[in-house]
């Protein structure tokens, strides 16, 4: 009964492809059939047209991190377990924990063949056809771990057809094209597991959810942010009866198997006694508190207000006593502290009590309403306020956000506004990652057909008219502030040229696409914070 | 079962009842609004964005569910009346259909009079009344489009274009599919180019580059004589025009990418980018309007659904997105041009049209290749008009041309310059000073020289060579000329002293040369016999100038079904057209690039080569051809060519192409004969049918002149609604003469 009510908001495209399934499997002939099985006809040219595309951005631009990760392959093939994580040949040494050196590891093996010169330690910045291909063609295999988690999100789920556009979005999402495809990471093979714990967690089956989790946190530790939220849901849906009451066999049996993962990772360095040496590859706390790019958080909104009390001091004289050092700190692309010149500065404790802070809140509701929406939406918000608080946080990490998020986005128009404010405005902070001219136009415009065609039918299904005056002022300044980017893309575009290139003003271009992401992506955060805690689960 | 069919005129407007009941005529349909209907009237306006069909099969099935139809009027459905509960069980092999089809907007009760309203259909069960419905329609139409639907012929851009109308966003498919075209090209363009980092004298590339900086720096008397061996400009003055505008824009930008002399050979990353930019703009200048106003004006009659398919098959064209954005030439400029050519004779604007000709020929040489087709076209339309009204048409035409070229020629005659200037360009334009052919060209010079040693044999005698070529071109497009011209004898306009509609309508006599003629559905076949043979046949061929008989093709491809034979032979054709500049591709190292778009297009469109179907000599040939194309790939990659044959594979490439590019030449001829049959009739026998079809023709056009501009839409409606609806199904369809011309009149059969 419930399965004949489920079918009943489906649209016909949803109809198709169930009925596919079913006729697919009356004839087991061709390889094509046989994928049928498991994917419709448009999960396959979903699949085919983004991997095509992919294909064609093989020439791009790469940034640094691609010469990071070749010298990372060839770490981890040509020196022994024990040497992996103190070798500084190369500038890029190997900071990722240690099952994601195993994957280097196994990776090596078949690019050594293909080149050996892939594996060598001493070619650095070795960027030869056959590196390029083979390293990006990694990336697009390991990120079908995404898309099958994609998949399944979409069966069993309470409305497949919204869930499609969903995970579509996932998959094609232009966050993974620059990072992934352009920049170079393997940011959708770490999500692909994260998706897959998530999705575990709403299959019910918990303990799995927490060993992926676990073993996610060992391929890459930015997953720390999401932490807190698997810790506490784990805690009181699995560990512990309805009532209250803590179910030790459950409780160690998920002990054990973290444990276990714990084990099998840092294990061969604990047994050479090298974990002081891995914890500090991992954690370097020499860092200062934004990004040379700021990324798009609530530090961002306080330096940018630092540098605009500086002006106003220097030309108004209140007698606001400045920091000297201070003034001479811009953010012009270097690496290191921000120091403030009129607000006193921020230590990393600092910025770890408040992200604290607000995580409390998400996880005390957390604990009270242990269901897998609340989950879902707590792990978002976790990751949201390390994000908006945190010490030197990358404008990558906001992919975080932005995935969980998605997963929330069908949910209402409430809902759906804050992930699109949130996306767009996370989306363009990743642009100036891309600063080459060919791929200006690229990642604007992928940008562009994504959110016209994903996003647009999301927004056409769920919209719902604001109830009063001020739900309609709220929604046109959201609104206002979209169409917004525009105008910044414009100014960010054309900005250089009119300036031609005068190193003084160069950061500004920055400052502003910081700025602007800023505001929008703080507000986001408060909507979804205030959903949250408003709304009953 | 009473009552339903009377409440059907009060819910429903009049178009919407006839649709009912040629929806009754037609198929299978009929049984998907059975299922899906209801869930769409009865059940209110909160279920209106809901396109579901199981929820109505639920509300049919079970009885219990009657408290969720929030309906005016719940209504017992005709099949609920049945006994019997079998039909529930949806027969998979046969559900496809109705699944894959938008649902219109039909209610029950007009459906249930489908079916007799007798108690035969109260005891049936559902697969019993799907069998007599499908014996009374006939049993072409659904297993027709259930192996399509089935096997996955329809195309990903069918899906896409699907869906998008679905979630009513259909004002948004040409955009983004315009837009991810766009990306698509810039892709492409990220990789290597002809000629890169290959001095001293690079690539096609540079040839293009070199002519914008000749162009901005030398007066116009010095454009085609200056330093001839370093790419010499030899395209006609048009390109040199757009050249300089190119130039000059560029050396605003950076004037170090166009400095005389010490330009050449520049690679810095700016001028690639900006090269690679002036492309791009100009296709989406000149090309994608062409396309544009192409699927409006040849395919107007079509659903929008279809006519979006069809863009997006067009927009992306394997073979001319690798050359121009891959490769690096202007070649959209070119088909382009002679596009908006084709479109303003579609629109009846034929002065409009030539002058696009015009500039075609006047962009690159290369339009040549259609000129006889696009000539007796016009020639064809002219005896079509009559004595009176056709040698008006003709000295306009004659005019117009000359006019346009001696314009375009301008700066090189007088008063601007000496008569004598004029001699470089046209001596550079023309180069037969060079060989019978150059490369490796998959046609029939190349494709005999296994056997015979054309450039040894004749090495003295040049010039039978060239006779003997160009003899044989013109062989090769003359059933094209002759279909044209004798097509625009049979079908022209008489005076008819029994019949005068003529003389009745005499506003229709001057809107006379501003509406088609009738033998407009042949001018694709012509264009694809004529340019194909000048590839066969003709005297100095490059691998690239496939893409000149390929548009016609991809045009024609456009227009017709994935089940339909033109489908079959225009993604033959490309496929082989790509894959016969797979040579040149490596050299430019543009393998990548190659792959992807292959599989890119092909899953666009829904083509499987390897699938043989219907039955159609044309799967068969292309599954060999495709098996030979990827044992070649893997052989390249595995042996390399003995030190005797270094050139093996391009031969084998050329071996395996060149009668794939013969067979179609040859199926084009045959096409076209039968299309110009079902214009105007076995020759001969149209004197007893002259008068009659003269006057069709005249009322088609008669009904259609007041819509003025856009009466090319009209015309082809009303051929396409008379012909395309009846005759529109089936591929076991006996009557060739009414297929041909519907499928190229732009309607093609109902799915």
């Amino acid at each position: 009964m419930s399965a004949v009510k489920q079918s009943h908001s489906l649209p016909a495209d949803e109809q198709d492809d169930s009925q596919k399934h079913a006729l697919k499997s009356t004839s087991p002939w061709t390889f094509s059939n046989f994928l049928g099985d498991v994917l419709s006809h448009s999960d396959i040219d979903i699949l085919l047209f983004s991997t095509v595309f992919k294909f064609l951005l093989f020439p791009a631009y790469h940034s640094t991190d691609f010469e990071v990760h070749r010298n990372w392959l060839a770490i981890t093939h040509s020196l022994p377990i024990s040497q992996w994580y103190y070798d500084t040949t190369s500038e890029w040494t190997l900071d990722y924990p240690p099952f994601f050196a195993y994957f280097e590891k196994l990776m090596s093996i078949p690019a050594s063949f293909i080149d050996p010169k892939i594996v060598d330690l001493q070619s650095l910045q070795y960027d030869a056809w056959t590196v390029i291909v083979y390293q990006r063609l990694t990336v697009i295999i390991s990120e079908l771990v995404l898309g099958a988690a994609l998949l399944r999100f979409i069966r069993d789920s309470v409305d497949p057809s919204r869930q499609r556009i969903l995970s579509a979005s996932l998959f094609l999402h232009p966050g993974f094209l620059i990072i992934d495809h352009i920049h170079f990471q393997y940011n959708g093979f770490m999500f692909g597991i994260l998706l897959w714990s998530i999705l575990m967690a709403r299959e019910g089956r918990k303990l799995a959810s927490g060993i992926l989790f676990a073993v996610l946190l060992n391929f890459k530790h930015i997953y720390m942010y999401l932490a807190p939220a698997y810790f506490v849901y784990l805690l009181r849906s699995y560990c512990m009866s309805p009532a209250g009451a803590i179910i030790p066999t459950r409780f160690i049996s998920l002990a054990n198997s973290v444990l276990l993962v714990f084990l099998a990772s840092l294990g061969p360095f604990m047994l050479m006694g090298q974990l002081p040496q891995l914890l500090s590859r991992l954690f370097p706390f020499t860092r200062g508190l934004n990004h040379a790019y700021w990324a798009p958080n609530a530090w961002a909104l306080v330096t940018a207000a630092d540098r605009l009390l500086l002006q106003l001091v220097k030309h108004l004289d209140v007698g606001l006593a400045v920091n000297e050092p201070g003034v001479a700190s811009t953010s012009r692309g270097l690496v290191g502290d921000t120091v403030f010149a009129v607000i006193p500065n921020i230590k990393p404790v600092h910025t770890f009590i408040v992200t604290i802070i607000f995580q409390m809140v998400y996880l005390i509701k957390l604990w009270r309403a242990p269901t897998y929406k609340s989950f879902v939406a707590a792990l978002t918000l976790c990751g949201y306020a390390s994000y908006m608080f945190g010490w030197h946080v990358h404008e990558k990490a906001v992919l975080l956000v932005l995935v969980p998020l998605t997963l929330m986005a069908s949910e209402n128009y409430a809902y759906y506004k804050t992930f699109v404010i949130a996306s767009i405005a996370g989306i363009f902070s990743l642009f100036p990652l891309i600063f080459t001219p060919a791929e200006t136009l690229l990642k604007v415009v992928y940008s562009l057909i994504w959110g016209g065609t994903l996003l647009y039918p999301l927004h056409k299904q769920l919209y719902e008219f604001p109830s009063s005056l001020s739900w309609v002022m709220l929604e046109s300044f959201e609104n206002a502030y979209l169409y917004g980017f525009a105008l910044l893309q414009v100014v960010v575009t054309l900005f250089p040229l009119m300036t031609g290139g005068n190193p003084d003003t160069e950061f500004l271009p920055l400052m502003a696409t910081s700025v602007y992401c800023a505001v929008g992506l703080l507000w986001s955060f408060i909507r979804l914070s205030t959903l949250y805690i408003t709304q009953q689960y | 079962m009473d009552e339903a069919s009377d409440v059907m005129p009060t819910e429903l407007p009049i178009e919407r009842r006839q649709r009912h009941t040629r929806d009754r005529t037609t198929s299978l349909n009929s049984l998907s609004h059975f299922k899906s209907g209801p869930s769409k009237h009865i059940r209110g306006p909160s279920t209106l964005r809901n396109r579901d069909s199981n929820a109505s099969m639920k509300s049919i099935g079970s009885e219990t569910d009657y408290s969720e139809i929030i309906a005016p009027i719940p209504r017992r459905h005709l099949l609920q009346t049945s006994q019997s509960l079998h039909w529930l069980r949806v027969d998979t092999s046969q559900g496809d259909e109705w699944l894959n089809r938008g649902v219109s907007p039909v209610s029950a009760s007009s459906v249930g009079s489908v079916f007799p309203n007798n108690r035969m259909a109260n005891r049936l069960s559902f697969t019993a009344l799907m069998d007599h419905e499908r014996t009374a329609v006939g049993p072409s139409s659904t297993t027709d489009n259930r192996v399509l639907e089935d096997e996955g012929t329809v195309g990903a851009g069918r899906r896409f274009v699907r869906w998008m109308h679905r979630n009513n966003m259909k004002n948004w498919v040409i955009p983004s599919a315009i837009a991810t075209s766009t990306l698509v090209k810039w892709c492409i363009g990220l990789g290597a180019y002809s000629g890169h980092d290959t001095p001293p004298m690079f690539g096609d590339y540079e040839a293009q580059r070199h002519w914008m900086e000749l162009t901005v720096h030398l007066p116009v008397k010095e454009w085609y004589t200056y330093d001839l061996q370093y790419w010499g400009l030899d395209y006609p003055p048009l390109t040199a025009y757009v050249s300089w505008l190119c130039g000059r824009v560029g050396s605003l930008i950076e004037s170090s990418w166009f400095t005389l002399q010490a330009s050449r050979g520049i690679e810095t990353g700016g001028s690639k980018l900006f090269m690679r930019a002036t492309v791009l703009v100009l296709d989406l200048l000149i090309y994608i309007p062409a396309l544009y106003t192409f699927v409006c004006s040849w395919q107007g009659t079509r659903s929008s659904r279809k006519r979006h398919a069809a863009l997006l098959t067009l927009l992306f064209h394997p073979a001319l997105l690798l050359i121009d954005f891959g490769h690096f030439q202007y070649n959209s400029v070119m088909l382009g041009l002679t596009l908006l050519a084709i479109n303003a004779f579609a629109a009846g604007h034929d002065l409009l049209g030539a002058i696009f000709f015009v500039l075609s020929l006047g962009f690159k040489q290369m339009a040549l290749y259609y000129a006889p087709a696009i000539g007796s076209y016009l020639i064809g339309k002219c005896i079509y008009l009559g004595p009176v009204q056709g040698t008006r048409l003709f000295l306009r035409l004659a005019l117009t041309t000359t006019l346009a070229f001696v314009i375009m020629f301008a700066p090189f005659l007088p008063p601007f310059s000496p008569l004598s200037t004029i001699a470089a360009p046209i001596t550079r334009i023309f180069p037969f000073g060079r060989g019978l052919f150059e490369d490796k060209v998959a046609n029939f010079w190349c494709f005999t020289n296994v056997l015979v040693k054309w450039k040894r044999t004749f090495a003295g005698r040049k010039g039978f060579l060239i006779k003997a070529s160009t003899g044989l071109t013109a062989l090769g497009f003359l059933p094209a000329v002759v279909g044209l011209i004798f097509g625009g004898y049979k079908t022209r306009l008489q005076k008819d002293p029994k019949n005068d509609l003529v003389n009745v309508s005499p506003a229709m006599a001057s809107a006379a040369p501003s509406s088609p003629t009738p033998i407009l559905p042949l001018l694709p076949y012509a264009l694809l016999t004529c340019s194909m043979s000048f590839f066969l046949f003709s005297f100095q061929v490059h691998e690239k100038t496939i893409l000149v008989p390929l548009l016609p093709l991809t045009l024609l491809l456009s227009g017709a079904a994935p089940t339909d034979e033109v489908f079959l032979w225009g993604a033959l054709g490309n496929n082989i057209g790509v894959f016969s500049m797979w040579p040149l591709l490596k050299k430019d190292g543009l393998g990548l690039q190659y792959l992807a778009m292959l599989f890119l297009w092909n899953r666009l469109i829904g083509h499987n080569p390897f699938k043989i179907r219907y039955g159609y000599f044309v799967e068969l040939v292309s599954s060999v051809a495709h098996t030979a194309i990827i044992f070649l790939h893997l052989l390249e990659l595995v042996v390399t060519p003995p030190a005797r044959y270094p050139d093996l594979f391009p031969v084998l490439n050329v071996l395996i192409c060149t009668p794939i590019f013969g067979l179609i030449w040859l199926w084009s001829i045959k096409r076209s004969a039968e299309v110009s049959w079902a214009m105007s009739g076995l020759p001969g026998k149209r004197d007893k049918e002259g008068p009659s079809s003269a006057a069709s023709a005249i009322s088609a056009r008669s009904s259609s002149a007041a819509f003025g501009h856009s009466s090319i839409r009209g015309e082809t409606g009303v051929r396409a609604a008379s012909l395309g609806y009846a005759s529109g199904r089936g591929h076991g369809q006996a009557d060739a003469r009414r297929r041909a011309l519907v499928v190229s009149a732009g309607g093609d059969r109902e799915h």
